[in-house]
């Protein structure tokens, strides 16, 4: 296995890999594979987030001659990136059995948990940050693969609807629509939640 | 039952704090050899695509500029008052009798 040069270039790398040196884009594998886990471990369930990353690489290996050399190839990949685990949840929302508009009798024991909890002084941090994330993925289990994308990208982690629309290939007005009509559907699961 | 402003904002705020601090995954290097391994088995480039692939990837490109010739040839049609029916009819009354419709394309 290569050993990690910060000093080469990512642009000569990827020369020398549509060149014909294909062990020169474990380079690439190498370098950019933390960054590709985080991306991808913030949309996928970390059960599948190392095959998902795998599949990350697998692709951007298939698409190089695609890439632009005017941009960076971080940019490029996290964009590879971003659209496979948005394929992910497309996949996931064809074959998922949960009825939109159904909520069980756990998803409201969930809210109750993490409502208690914020006030409990008791509870530690670690507790309420697990039932939080527990009652977040339920929350968003019901949302479209597009919703989720788009709240996720720009309202949890933080991204600028520019930075998201880039990497997620879709206009800048398409993420803020999207953001705006996930943000409700967000609460309008919550408050379901706490309905009897 | 609907949550109170202040109850809410309290309860998107810590699922926002949840989520940004969720544990990333780590991988080992077992993980690494089996991305090249598979990248290996891709072989080198260029790759021996199927024109079926090549379709699936370049193919739709083509559909703006198909749409517009549809719609230009829609548009001649029209103009042009074709009618196939008028045209056999046509077609019988002017010819001899013994003439077959292989005839009229010129066959």
């Amino acid at each position: 296995m290569p050993t990690h040069t910060t000093t080469v270039d990512d642009h000569d790398i990827v020369r020398r890999v549509i060149a014909g040196d294909i062990n020169a884009f474990g380079f690439l594998v190498q370098k950019y594979q933390g960054h590709i886990l985080s991306v991808v471990g913030n949309h996928i369930p970390y059960s599948q987030a190392e095959e998902v990353a795998h599949d990350v690489f697998v692709k951007a290996y298939q698409s190089l001659l695609t890439f632009k050399f005017k941009g960076g190839f971080k940019q490029w990949l996290s964009a590879i990136a971003v659209r496979t685990c948005y394929d992910f949840w497309r996949k996931e929302y064809r074959s998922r059995e949960i009825p939109m508009s159904s909520c069980s009798e756990e998803d409201r024991v969930c809210l109750d948990r993490v409502m208690a909890s914020q006030s409990n002084q008791i509870t530690s941090e670690k507790n309420l940050q697990k039932e939080a994330r527990e009652l977040l993925g339920r929350a968003l289990d019901r949302l479209s693969p597009e919703d989720r994308m788009a709240l996720e990208m720009v309202y949890l982690e933080g991204l600028s609807g520019k930075e998201a629309a880039g990497l997620l290939g879709w206009s800048v007005a398409n993420v803020k629509i999207r953001l705006f009509r996930s943000r409700k559907k967000l609460r309008k699961i919550l408050a379901g939640f706490l309905e009897d | 039952m609907r949550f109170n402003k202040k109850d809410y904002i309290k309860l998107e705020n810590t699922l926002i704090k949840a989520y940004r601090e969720k544990e990333k995954p780590k991988v080992s290097e077992q993980w690494e050899m089996s991305v090249m391994q598979r990248i290996r088995s891709l072989g080198a480039f260029p790759f021996k695509t199927s024109p079926f692939e090549l379709f699936e990837q370049f193919g739709w490109r083509f559909a703006p500029a198909a749409c517009v010739v549809i719609a230009l040839l829609t548009f001649w049609i029209v103009k042009l008052d074709f009618a196939p029916e008028d045209e056999m009819a046509k077609f019988s009354i002017e010819q001899p009798i013994e003439a077959s419709y292989i005839e009229m394309p010129g066959l």
